[in-house]
């Protein structure tokens, strides 16, 4: 019995996409390599470890990779308010109990120095609820209520991710969300509608932050409209420094300023492995070099050739996700799989972009690369599920 | 809408979806081609502008040679405890590593038994201005604590000995006016300062050292090193060794400046002598002197400044004394020249001569009778000399002493140099409201009134008499080779005329009653005159001037003393002690079996001259 069991696992892994395996596993490896880049000549005898902490991550993360591939994905459709529910409580845990760092409540600790970032675990959470519900067939997608229910949906934990305060991921479920309307077959005026509003709600912001001086109001009436925004001086020093990085090159700027310094000295070539002087010599902070500008330390080191490697992976990645979802004949598996392959992608672009200063800084990681052991292991469970769609995608009774 | 129109109109928006992902992908992939391959070197040099630190290492000062090789100014290694900050580098907030540097400081203080010479401010200061730079914080350590130093070195890390060039005049006091001192030179803090961090060479602020500071120098090289984010140095990228600076070699002889001084025992004067037969000056002593090697200190400066005697000032270039006396060769050389007065010339002297409506006084007041240019020389003879120059006409005076080079500094390679005054009709209006008058005449010639010389200016003088009418600049940098000198003019002074003013000059030395008898010395010739100029209430200074030997000079030599009795009494004594020394040294006379006869100060009284 038991024996067959494992058989059975054997021949649906041996049935997995192994394209998406061979990749999943590069990138995994690259993550390994550069993170000890980042962190090896480093003075902090707690940070130049991380690599192996990362191999941990891993680790667990391939355990849970295996794990939802195995499993039926249609089993999350049962959990997915339990898992929604979850995450939220979660969410409102942290803001009381999580530990502050870098001036946010992102930690909820375990045991110890071992802790998970709640708003991680939401991004996966919120995506299976909504494929769930936009793949009932009853939903009748044209009605601006349904369209509403799903709002509410995103808005509750981005909302409450937002309080932590942690702008950058809070906004990364609306595209995800919108991406997932879209594919469901809400009808485009909606979604345009909800992309026109998105835009509207920036175009506020910068309008608040920028017109009284580009007008030439008072210092104390831009003070006062600034504050309009809602954002934190934090935020609104990042948005600054994208639109005036002179403005303050040793604060806000530094990060943006030293990161494109690395990326644009890498050349074509790059300086070679271990040997980024920007990270090296602790130009772009030690805090972050492994986290969210991992990318820069790829691309000093291996110069474009290397950033292009990397964002082939990750093309590669999301062809593989959305190959699952274009294969299966199952609604839901599709907006599982478009939805994964969406908050990758954002993910992606939006850490890219922000590392080469083409958008502001956003603690938003890179996929299987930044260090981190929450995100490893949510997106190694959502690739699970993206080989769970595959492994089952040539099933008949799924198609009514 | 059918279930399978829907999935197919879904199939459709999953791949616009992907094509919209990998689309956006090649806009990064071709952002990333502008940043990494087409903007590569901007941001390369970007990187190199906020790591790179340029340091500038300054030459090694060249050193100062007298003419027989003795060193007069050099660099002596100075054992240094330096502090690599990079090493005790504490993590987090900075003043946790300023507080580790000064704990590691005081422990040292400890174990060397020595006081702290830096504070807490230093620290900070090095910290945030040059923190890649080794920070000195003991300089001139002494033997025992480089021993102490050496059995404790392995307890500190990070902390090591750092030598670093000091300044030194092995001769201390002597010819300190014209060696001159150094001191630290400014940063240079213009735009065009390619350093970050200016390490300061020294600098000549006075004598030489301030002259010939451009060929003492040498050029700066300097030093490339990478910094990490936090200012410690990360490596050394490249080194541009400093050239070092020129030796310089004086004419000066450091035995006849060191006779000169001798004689001088730090009272106020001036001893110069020159080789006439090239201008090189062999000796530039003046006295009251100071030590370099002593001026370390504020409080010690401030005492050399503050002495009454003022030590600072080089008297034998920018003291301007009436010469009195001594330019009464100069009046009966221009006689001559001017045809107007012969050698044969008379002027009987009853003791005074009056010239508008005012006696000149004779120091002789029972008056020298008649006498001819010769014995006026010799017997310094006031009456003779207003007489002579009132028929010969100031203006010739003035021209023939401007044309020599009074009134103007003599080009001498020291800075702080006096011209002198030689005045003249123009001058007397400008300054004093009124025309030149007969009387001034008088007054110049016998080296009174208005005119003031340097003893620099009178040695120049001096030589020409010496070498046959050859004005030599007053030299004191030996070239590269060449000792021919700075050749300036020739004097048109016929050999005749000129005989008849060495001859004078020659009695003045070696005749009976000779004004400069006290310079004699048994077994040579010299020639001389002595002088004695009164200023403010009988207050005098006394000159001697003199060449030797007469008949083919090697020296030509100026003595002068403020607050003297007179040239003849209070100079001339200690000038036959200098000449003595230098012609035995120089094998012309041997050495002198006993001391020089003790002076009669019974006879002063009649023989000082005016």
């Amino acid at each position: 019995m038991r024996d067959k069991a494992i058989a059975t696992a054997f021949k649906q892994l041996r049935k997995s996409n192994w394209l998406l395996n061979g990749v999943v596993g590069m990138l995994l490896l690259l993550g390994v390599l550069f993170v000890y880049s980042a962190c090896y000549v480093g003075d902090e005898t707690e940070i130049r470890p991380l690599y192996l902490r990362q191999l941990l991550w891993i680790a667990v993360g391939l355990v849970c990779y295996i794990g939802f591939a195995l499993t039926d994905y249609r089993h999350l459709k049962r959990f997915e308010w339990g898992i929604y529910g979850g995450c939220l409580c979660l969410l409102i845990v942290v803001l009381f109990c999580g530990r502050t760092i870098y001036g946010a409540k992102r930690w909820l600790m375990l045991f110890g120095e071992l802790g998970i970032q709640p708003s991680e675990l939401a991004k996966l959470g919120t995506i299976v609820l909504l494929a769930g519900r936009l793949s009932e067939p009853a939903r009748q997608l044209h009605r601006p209520v349904e369209l509403l229910q799903v709002l509410a949906l995103v808005a509750l934990p981005a909302g409450l991710i937002m309080l932590q305060p942690d702008l950058g991921t809070a906004m990364v479920f609306l595209p995800t969300a919108m991406v997932l309307m879209f594919v469901a077959g809400v009808p485009l005026r909606y979604v345009g509608g909800l992309v026109g509003i998105g835009a509207a709600l920036v175009g506020f912001v910068l309008a608040a932050l920028f017109l009284p001086a580009v007008l030439g109001a008072g210092e104390a009436t831009q003070e006062r409209i600034a504050s309009l925004s809602g954002l934190s001086d934090y935020q609104r020093g990042r948005i600054e420094v994208f639109f005036y990085p002179e403005k303050d090159p040793l604060g806000a700027g530094w990060n943006k300023r030293q990161s494109e310094i690395a990326v644009g000295s890498g050349g074509l070539k790059g300086k070679g492995y271990l040997r980024g002087t920007q990270n090296i010599l602790g130009f772009l902070p030690r805090s972050v070099a492994p986290t969210d500008f991992i990318f820069s330390v790829v691309a000093e080191e291996k110069g474009f050739v290397g950033s292009v490697t990397v964002l082939v992976l990750f093309g590669l990645l999301i062809g593989c996700g959305v190959w699952a979802g274009l294969l299966t004949l199952d609604p839901l598996a599709r907006l599982l799989c478009a939805g994964i392959a969406s908050l990758i992608f954002f993910h992606v672009f939006i850490n890219v972009a922000m590392t080469i200063g083409l958008m502001p800084i956003t603690g938003l990681p890179l996929p299987l690369l930044s260090y981190g052991g929450s995100f490893m292991i949510v997106m190694m469970s959502a690739l699970g599920i993206i080989q769970s769609v595959y492994i089952r995608s040539d099933r008949r009774e799924t198609y009514r | 809408m059918s279930t399978r129109e829907r999935a197919e109109s879904v199939r459709f928006r999953i791949r616009l979806l992907l094509v919209a992902m990998l689309l956006a992908f090649g806009f990064l992939a071709v952002h990333l081609w502008q940043v990494q391959v087409l903007r590569a070197s901007e941001f390369s040099s970007s990187l190199d502008r906020q790591s790179i630190r340029r340091v500038r290492l300054p030459g090694i000062r060249g050193r100062i040679f007298d003419r027989n090789g003795t060193c007069l100014a050099d660099n002596r290694p100075q054992y240094c405890l330096a502090i690599y900050t990079e090493e005790l580098r504490q993590r987090g907030r900075w003043s946790r590593t300023v507080d580790k540097v000064d704990e590691v400081i005081d422990e040292m203080a400890l174990v060397l038994g020595i006081p702290r010479q830096v504070t807490r401010e230093d620290i900070q200061m090095h910290v945030q201005r040059r923190l890649p730079l080794p920070f000195l914080v003991w300089r001139g350590l002494d033997e025992r604590a480089l021993a102490r130093w050496a059995e404790n070195d392995r307890v500190f890390v990070g902390v090591d000995i750092y030598v670093e060039p000091e300044r030194v005049y092995p001769l201390g006091l002597s010819a300190a006016h014209v060696i001159g001192y150094v001191g630290r030179a400014d940063a240079v803090n213009t735009e065009d300062n390619p350093y970050h961090y200016y390490l300061p060479e020294m600098e000549g602020k006075g004598g030489v050292e301030k002259t010939a500071d451009k060929r003492l120098r040498g050029r700066a090289g300097g030093r490339l090193i990478r910094v990490d984010a936090s200012g410690f140095k990360y490596e050394e990228k490249g080194e541009r060794e400093p050239v070092p600076g020129e030796d310089v070699i004086l004419t000066l002889d450091m035995d006849i400046q060191a006779m000169a001084e001798t004689v001088l025992i730090n009272k106020p004067g001036a001893v110069v002598v020159m080789d006439p037969r090239n201008g090189d000056v062999l000796a530039l002593a003046s006295a009251p002197a100071f030590d370099v090697s002593a001026l370390g200190s504020q409080t010690a400066w401030q005492a050399v400044l503050d002495d009454p005697g003022r030590p600072l000032i080089n008297r034998a270039i920018a003291g301007q004394y009436p010469p009195g006396s001594v330019f009464k060769p100069l009046v009966a050389l221009t006689a001559l020249v001017s045809g107007r007065v012969t050698p044969a010339t008379e002027v009987s002297c009853p003791g005074y001569i009056t010239v508008g409506n005012k006696p000149f006084r004779c120091w002789s007041r029972r008056g020298h009778g008649t006498l001819a240019m010769r014995k006026a020389l010799e017997q310094s003879c006031n009456p003779y000399f207003i007489d002579i120059a009132l028929r010969t006409e100031y203006k010739r005076i003035y021209h023939m002493a401007a044309s020599i080079g009074f009134g103007l500094p003599t080009g001498i390679e020291l800075d702080g140099e006096a011209p002198g005054l030689l005045p003249d009709d123009e001058w007397k209006r400008r300054e004093r409201r009124d025309a030149w008058r007969p009387g001034d005449t008088a007054n110049v010639a016998i080296g009174q009134g208005a005119l003031l010389v340097t003893p620099l200016q009178m040695v120049m003088f001096t030589s020409a008499l010496a070498n046959g009418g050859t004005i030599y600049r007053p030299r004191l940098l030996r070239g590269k080779g060449g000792t021919d000198g700075d050749f300036v003019k020739r004097m048109a002074w016929t050999p005749a005329q000129l005989a008849v003013v060495r001859g004078g000059m020659h009695d003045v030395v070696h005749a009976e009653q000779g004004t400069g008898k006290r310079v004699r010395l048994d077994g040579v010739e010299m020639a001389a005159k002595t002088g004695t100029a009164q200023y403010g209430n009988g207050l005098k200074h006394a000159w001697v001037i003199l060449y030797a030997p007469y008949e083919a000079p090697r020296y030509a030599v100026v003595m002068m003393m403020e607050n003297a009795v007179s040239g003849g009494i209070t100079v001339a004594p200690k000038l036959r002690e200098l000449m003595q020394m230098l012609l035995v040294r120089d094998g012309t006379l041997v050495a002198p079996p006993s001391i020089p006869a003790e002076m009669d100060l019974d006879v002063i009284e009649g023989e000082a001259d005016a």
